[in-house]
């Protein structure tokens, strides 16, 4: 009997391979032949070439969506980079109740995200919201503020809320790659003079490069795919300050009901997020 | 040993503690929210130490949707995806991780690709899938869904865990007369354990969170999981902010419970699948 049998492995395998065929495989093959497809629900259904792609391309929604996605996408990404950055740093300084604090930062990924949405249209509601309180308190503000009637406060609304439920896998992230520099390389950097900044300059980020980039990419390509934390918060608005492209997808799904529409839309959803993780992985491999 | 640049430690808890406390302010606000009587939610500014804490928010919530209900469904419908997901997955990760064949390769690169694409777009194909298969309100709709959303993952953390399990452990086992299943079984699962613990309570988590996918196949309370659930209660003109804070509590519980129970596998899972693939 040889030990490493090929033909036991692929018997091993052969349920996942079904899965693959049929969960993934299959479907993609589906969305790729229903964006071809004048499928409306309203006409009977005909082919229909390039016509769904076209019509995305000159809807004006579809380019806002584009636009408010790149706005939503870049300020989530920052700010969870810097939040998730402060908290690894800090968290991997520490020895006590390392555990306790590690639970804690984790807490919001674990909350649904739609549920996040809700607690924090409750957290901004403008009647009785306590961020209006807690800003007011501090003498930032001196009335109570609405997220909902300033498109630029909406947008900042719904990054802080997706920032939250970010921050905690970037610090996860961050955290394993900082616990895993050997210190001794700190202390050779400190004999040769090196600061606490230029240490973490020069010693900790580039060696947390890759872990960096792979929380990096994460990040972005999840925020591209957020819409269950903005459908309860703002639901696009206000006057679609709010509206990412993929409640654009949403909305052909779900309103419009215009599924050759949601399908090419879905497409090019999927095409942006494959040009990023290519870009992010050509940088890793480098 | 201090490992990061951070020398002062103090100041790393000063720091860890403020934001922490900002982090787990919509949490707190939730709780305290969920145990408010009227008189106290709705006044500004907020009452952030409830002076008459009460259920009332819970039962009234219960009376006026069928919580149990979703609950129930939400409960079925992730033990069972659950279940599937994890011993499918464990073994293709145990196939791709030790017994290298020809197709490995291409289910593992299809796993990782799966990752990136975005599942808003594939909701249209799952969705006339399931509505050919006449699932539509039904919670095994969910359940193919969710194996989708799962899956790629839960082989991608498993995989990592049985890649640092040492081969000569497995040929000594089968030398010694055990069957290939038999050290899968009896040397492989003990030991690769907290991988495949990880990898269920991941996957437990993201079935239980799900919303999109939900929102669209069901419409009625004998389909629909706790979130959609806790989503329908927003849709009235106006909202009972206690009570939705009572259901937003309900529906984050596991979560909460997993993550200090089990921090350490969510920790090793996350980790292990985004970085050793």
């Amino acid at each position: 009997m040889r030990l490493s049998n090929p033909r036991y492995g692929f018997f091993l395998n052969l349920p996942g391979l079904l899965i693959v065929l049929l969960w993934v495989i299959f479907p993609a093959f589906l969305l790729f032949y229903t964006s071809f497809l004048r499928y409306d629900n309203v006409h009977p259904i005909i082919f229909n070439g390039l016509g769904n792609y076209q019509k995305v391309l000159d809807d004006r929604l579809f380019w806002i969506g584009v636009k408010q996605i790149v706005i939503f996408s870049i300020g989530t990404t920052a700010l969870t980079f810097f939040g998730g950055l402060i908290i690894a740093l800090c968290l991997s300084a520490i020895t006590k109740a390392g555990g306790l604090f590690r639970s804690l930062m984790i807490v919001p990924w674990a909350v649904p995200a739609v549920v996040s949405g809700i607690i924090w249209k409750w957290m901004f509601n403008p009647d009785f919201g306590v961020v209006s309180d807690l800003l007011m308190k501090v003498g930032l503000i001196s009335k109570p503020l609405s997220i909902y009637g300033d498109p630029n406060l909406a947008m900042l609304g719904v990054i802080i809320a997706d920032t939250w439920t970010r921050i905690p896998f970037m610090g996860i992230i961050l955290l394993a790659a900082f616990l895993s520099i050997p210190s001794i390389l700190h202390e050779a950097a400190k004999v040769d003079g090196a600061g606490a900044f230029e240490r973490f300059l020069f010693v900790d980020l580039p060696l947390v490069k890759g872990p960096l980039l792979v929380g990096l990419l994460i990040t972005t390509i999840f925020s591209f795919r957020t819409i269950d934390i903005i459908i309860p918060l703002t639901a696009g608005g206000p006057g679609r300050s709010t509206y990412v492209l993929g409640y654009y997808v949403w909305d052909q799904i779900t309103k419009t009901l215009n599924f050759g529409m949601g399908a090419a839309s879905g497409m090019f959803l999927f095409f942006i997020t494959a040009a990023i993780a290519g870009i992010f992985v050509y940088y890793m491999r480098k | 040993m201090r490992k990061s640049f951070l020398e002062n430690r103090a100041l790393s808890y000063g720091i860890a503690i403020l934001f922490l406390s900002l982090m787990m302010l919509p949490i707190y606000w939730t709780v305290v929210t969920a145990f408010k009587p009227d008189t106290e939610t709705y006044v500004f500014p907020p009452v952030y130490f409830p002076k008459e804490p009460t259920l009332t928010p819970f039962k009234l919530l219960f009376e006026s949707y069928p919580f149990w209900d979703y609950i129930q469904n939400s409960l079925i419908l992730t033990t069972v995806t659950t279940a599937f997901v994890t011993f499918i997955g464990m073994l293709a990760a145990y196939g791709i991780s030790h017994y290298p064949y020809r197709g490995g390769h291409f289910v593992l690169i299809t796993l990782l690709v799966t990752r990136i694409i975005p599942p808003l777009s594939l909701l249209i194909p799952f969705y006339l899938v399931v509505s050919y298969l006449g699932l539509v309100d039904n919670v095994l709709s969910m359940i193919i869904a969710n194996v989708y959303l799962t899956y790629p993952f839960a082989v991608l953390i498993m995989k990592a865990f049985f890649d640092s399990f040492p081969r000569e452990l497995i040929d000594s086992a089968i030398v010694d007369g055990c069957s290939r299943t038999g050290a899968l079984f009896k040397i492989v699962l003990p030991v690769g354990a907290p991988g495949i613990a990880s990898a269920a309570i991941i996957t437990f988590l993201w079935t239980w969170n799900e919303f999109i996918y939900a929102m669209v196949f069901t419409s009625t309370s004998q389909a629909q999981p706790i979130t959609v659930g806790v989503f329908d209660c927003i849709g009235d003109i106006f909202v009972n902010w206690n009570q939705m804070c009572a259901g937003a509590l309900l529906a984050t519980l596991p979560g909460i419970i997993f993550v200090f129970v089990a921090q350490k596998y969510l920790i090793q899972g996350l980790t292990a699948g985004a970085l050793k693939s």
